[in-house]
Parts: C-alpha cells; sequence; structure tokens
C-alpha cells in the first residue's frame, strides 16, 4: 500500500475515530441487552411467535426462537445492526469526500501531489476498518452481556452475525463514493444513498412475502446477507458483495477523478 | 530556456449558463511575482482552481513548467504550494498534524522549514484549527503552502485576516521566495497588497483579462487622490490645466484633486507653493479600472 494511501486514510481515521464509540456502544449495548434479557424471556416469546402469521416471520426471518443466537437474529442482527451499519458505511465514506471538499480541507491535500483515486480508494480503506472496529465493539458488547447475564451466546456463531454485516455495509460505502462523483453536497450524498439502503430491504421484504416478485430481490443485498448466525458465513457470498464494494468504491474514483471540485 | 511557471491559453470556463473564465492567456515566469487583480466574483479563484486540476477548463489549456495542467496534474502539484482562499482543514486537526501529513504526501521532511514559519509568522502549531482566529489559521495554510519550499506559490487572496505587522512579514516571505527563483501567482482584490510585492499584474473582471500590465505602468494609469494644503491659494487654479489632473476643488488653502498618469507637472506645480500639508490616496480598484480605461487601455 502506498505511503500517501495509508497517511490519508490514517487522517480520515484519526478524524473519525469517535464514531467506533457513538455507533459501537449503543448497537452493542442494545444487543448486550437483547442477549441478556433473554433467558427470562425465553418462554413467553417462544409462544408469543408461535401465533405470529406465516408471512411476517418470513418477512422478517422469524424462524423459532428457542435459543438467543435466534433471538439476536430477530432482534438485531435481521434489520437494526445491518441498516444502521449501512448508513454508517455511507456516512463515513462521505466524510472523507464530501465533508472534505465542504470543510475546504480537500483543496488543500489536492495541493500536494496526490491523485483523487488514491484520495478515494484511502477513504474506502478507511471505512472498511471503521466498520470492522464498530462491528468488533458491538460484538464484544454482546458477548460481555451473554457472560454476565448467562444467556449462553455461542461466541464463533455471534461473531459469523456479525462479521456478515460488514460487506453489507461495505458495499453503501461503495455507493457513496459513486455518489460523491455526482454531488459534492454530504446530505445528497448521505440522503440518496440511505434511500437506497432503505429501498433495497423494502424489496428484498416484498420479494420474501410475495413468492410472485421473489425475483426482485436478487437487485438487493439483503438477499445476499443471510442469516450467518445460523447458517454460518456464506463465503461466496461474503467475497462476492465485497468484490461488489470494491468495484463500486473504483467507479466512485473514476467518478471523482472527471468532476469538477468546484469551490 | 526554462518553460514558464504557469502559461495558460484561451482557458475558458463555462458552468452551463454561468459564465466562469473566457480565453483567459497569460504567462508568469519562474522569479517573477504576478499579480491577479479583481473584485470579487471577477473569475480569479476560477482560474486558479482551473490551474490546480481542481475544475476542469470547458476550452484552451493552461501548462505549467511546461506540463499539462490536466493529464500531468501530480507531477505539476509536486512543484507548487497553494493556499485556497477559504483555508481550512477541519475543526479538530492542529497545524502541525497538518503539516506532517503534508509532508508525507510530498516526501519531504520540512519540520524544520515549517518551525521556522511557525515562530516567524507567530502561528500556534498546537492547538486544532477550529479553535484559531480566522488570522491564525490562515497563517498555517501560509506555513502549508511554502514548508516544502516549492517552485511556484498560487495564493489566493492570502493576507484576508493577517493584522497589519504579519501582512508586512508576509509581502517579505513573498519577495525572499521570489529571490530564489520561485514564481509567484498572487490572487488579491487588494491593491496596495499587490502594488507592494508584485513584479507585473494582470487585471480581470467579469471572467475575461482585460489587462495585463508591469506594476509601474498600471500606477502610472491609476487616478490618485490628493489633498493639499498651501499656505497661500493664489495659483491653485493652475492645477486645473495639468494633464491627468481632474475633479479639482479648492476650499480656502486647501485643494483636492485627482491626478493620473505621471505626476511630475502636479509636483512641479507644487514645488512653487508653501506646502503645508499634503496627502496621497491609493486608487481604489475600481479608480484603477477608471484610469486604465481613461488612458485608452483595451478592454
Amino acid at each position: 500500500m502506498s505511503r500517501q494511501i495509508r497517511a490519508l486514510a490514517a487522517l480520515h481515521f484519526f478524524d473519525r475515530r469517535r464514531s467506533v464509540l457513538a455507533w459501537g456502544l449503543p448497537l452493542g449495548l442494545m444487543s448486550a441487552f437483547i442477549v441478556a434479557i433473554f433467558p427470562s424471556v425465553e418462554d413467553s416469546i417462544s409462544k408469543a411467535v408461535e401465533g405470529y402469521p406465516q408471512g411476517l416471520k418470513e418477512a422478517f426471518g422469524i424462524g423459532q426462537l428457542s435459543n438467543v443466537e435466534q433471538y439476536l437474529q430477530a432482534e438485531m442482527l435481521s434489520l437494526i445492526v445491518p441498516l444502521a451499519m449501512g448508513y454508517l458505511g455511507v456516512r463515513a465514506i462521505a466524510s472523507g469526500l464530501t465533508g472534505a471538499a465542504e470543510s475546504g480541507r480537500l483543496d488543500v491535500l489536492l495541493s500536494a501531489p496526490v491523485s483523487r483515486r488514491r484520495l478515494v480508494a484511502a477513504g474506502f480503506l478507511a471505512t472498511a476498518l471503521e466498520l470492522a472496529a464498530v462491528l468488533l465493539v458491538t460484538a464484544l458488547l454482546t458477548g460481555l452481556g451473554s457472560v454476565l447475564s448467562g444467556a449462553g451466546l455461542d461466541a464463533v456463531a455471534a461473531a459469523e452475525g456479525f462479521a456478515s454485516v460488514w460487506p453489507l455495509a461495505l458495499l453503501f460505502a461503495g455507493f457513496g463514493a459513486i455518489a460523491a462523483g455526482f454531488s459534492l453536497r454530504t446530505s445528497v450524498v448521505t440522503g440518496s444513498v440511505a434511500g437506497l439502503l432503505v429501498a433495497m430491504y423494502v424489496v428484498d421484504l416484498v420479494g420474501r412475502l410475495d413468492p410472485d416478485l421473489s425475483g426482485l430481490r436478487y437487485v438487493s443485498v439483503f438477499k445476499y446477507y443471510g442469516n450467518a448466525i445460523e447458517d454460518g458465513i456464506d463465503p461466496l457470498a461474503f467475497a462476492g458483495v465485497t468484490v461488489a464494494a470494491c468495484l463500486l468504491a473504483v467507479l466512485g474514483a473514476w467518478l471523482f477523478e472527471r468532476r469538477d471540485l468546484a469551490g | 530556456m526554462a518553460s514558464p511557471a504557469i502559461e495558460t491559453e484561451a482557458l475558458t470556463k463555462r458552468y452551463g449558463r454561468h459564465r466562469g473564465i473566457e480565453e483567459v492567456s497569460f504567462a508568469v515566469q519562474p522569479g517573477e511575482v504576478f499579480g491577479f487583480l479583481g473584485p470579487n466574483g471577477a473569475g480569479k479563484t476560477t482560474t486558479i482552481r482551473t490551474l490546480l486540476d481542481l475544475i476542469h477548463p470547458t476550452s484552451g489549456s493552461a501548462r505549467i513548467f511546461g506540463l499539462d495542467s490536466r493529464r500531468e496534474s501530480v507531477a505539476i502539484r509536486a512543484r507548487l504550494g497553494n493556499l485556497p482562499g477559504d483555508f481550512g482543514f477541519g475543526r479538530e486537526t492542529p497545524g502541525r498534524q497538518a503539516v506532517e501529513l503534508l509532508a508525507r504526501l510530498r516526501g519531504v521532511d520540512g519540520s524544520a522549514r515549517a518551525e521556522e514559519l511557525a515562530r516567524r509568522f507567530r502561528a500556534d502549531l498546537d492547538r486544532p484549527l477550529g479553535q484559531l482566529s480566522r488570522g491564525n489559521r490562515q497563517k498555517v495554510g501560509l506555513i502549508l503552502a511554502t514548508f516544502h519550499r516549492p517552485e511556484l506559490l498560487i495564493l489566493d487572496e492570502p493576507t484576508s485576516g493577517l493584522d497589519p505587522l504579519m501582512q508586512e512579514e508576509f509581502l517579505d516571505l513573498v519577495a525572499e521566495e521570489r529571490d530564489r527563483g520561485c514564481a509567484v501567482f498572487l490572487s488579491s482584490h487588494e491593491l496596495d497588497e499587490v502594488q507592494r510585492v508584485c513584479d507585473r499584474v494582470g487585471i480581470v473582471r467579469g471572467g475575461r483579462l482585460i489587462a495585463v500590465e508591469r506594476m509601474v505602468d498600471l500606477l502610472g494609469k491609476a487616478r490618485r487622490r490628493f489633498a493639499v494644503e498651501v499656505a497661500d491659494p493664489a495659483g491653485l487654479e493652475r492645477l486645473r490645466s495639468l494633464p491627468g489632473v481632474a475633479d479639482l476643488e479648492i476650499a480656502g488653502n486647501r485643494a483636492t484633486f485627482g491626478a493620473g498618469g505621471g505626476l511630475d507637472a502636479v509636483v512641479r506645480e507644487l514645488a512653487g507653493h508653501h506646502v503645508v500639508d499634503l496627502e496621497a490616496t491609493h486608487p481604489s480598484l475600481e479608480e484603477v479600472f477608471l484610469g486604465y480605461y481613461d488612458e485608452g487601455g483595451t478592454a
């Protein structure tokens, strides 16, 4: 990795160092709470789920809630964590590109012999590290909640569940890089990609609910997200989404290099 | 023969229907301080951003050190320093961290020079930039632009926010950079700043470069305001007939008038009086423009 990319990624990570705790703590505490209360709500939850409509259970991936891993999947990993992390992905990369343009930093950085491609690459790399760090904090706090409550969460399964969020979140960072190729306004970039994130989730949901529309799910990354805490990580899906995220970032860098950075 | 530090040819940038710059052509030689003078919105920053490849020209070309500003932009930026018009680097970053980052990106060790400049400009490199006043942030920006001893300095409104003492220090620094062979492209809307340090000046208005003059020639065309108080007002009316004198008003022992072109005749005339007080006021930018047009400059 080039000296310039390392230096720029370190700067980006320094700027966003608080986000590791600002996002990791609430997600981790919430997950820890979910895990910690499972032993006391286990029976009532199982009975309640039996009464749920079948379509609802399919839509939200709720099968049996007979163990803590299934409960964590249903309460956190099927909706809240992927949506939050996807949004964080675009926020993080936007801060290094459009945020830097808005603060005037981009003009200073691009006074040095740095190509815009490297700037995008560094932002993407720093975002990947930030996402991993937030997921690590979340997973550690969740594990701590399990240990303290005696919920008996399978650590490896939980780690796989949280790890499987990473490529999905990174994909939206890739979309963020593309959006920055069209607009230098952080609000436009985060807003448009957050809209895409929700749209993909809804498309996947509709596809699950209506078999006639199940083909739509192929355009949504949530189809490939799966249920890693129960089924383990699908290496093909994990690698495929990661590669797709990188390709989006490459396309974003290409667009960013060709656009005017108007003052 | 060395390539010009900057050479533009019919450089044009349009933003849809909005004007940017139109067919701007000029050259700046190594060791020359070139002032780029114009009111706000005239196209100064657009020209600079085009030179730096931050925006891409609609047509025309710019070459820096003989290199194409678009295709060879990274190689060009290794040799220049730039102070943007609205310098910013993020609120939490201390100046020293910014210097270290820029040094790493440039592959140089400029820490000693940066410290020297920080002492000279009394810049605080340890406090986060967000905690500094505009003037103190500007000092850090100047250090970032110059610490690596570039061959070309591009400065967009460099003294905005600096106190008069630091403006003097800055002008001294520009002169030193010129003396070591650095070309300086200095954009400003302050004639006073430009006239003190520039060898030549380009005047831009409405996106067009309307004149490139030696500084001394431009000042010769500018109409300055004079207020003179004499012991005996008899004969002051003769000032009215002198070439370049306009708007003469006499009230008691005091006369005010504008004078453009050579001042020799005015000085000779006043030498025949017992002068009690004399004030000369620098012309505003608009007055420079008026003086320029009065002398039949091409637009």
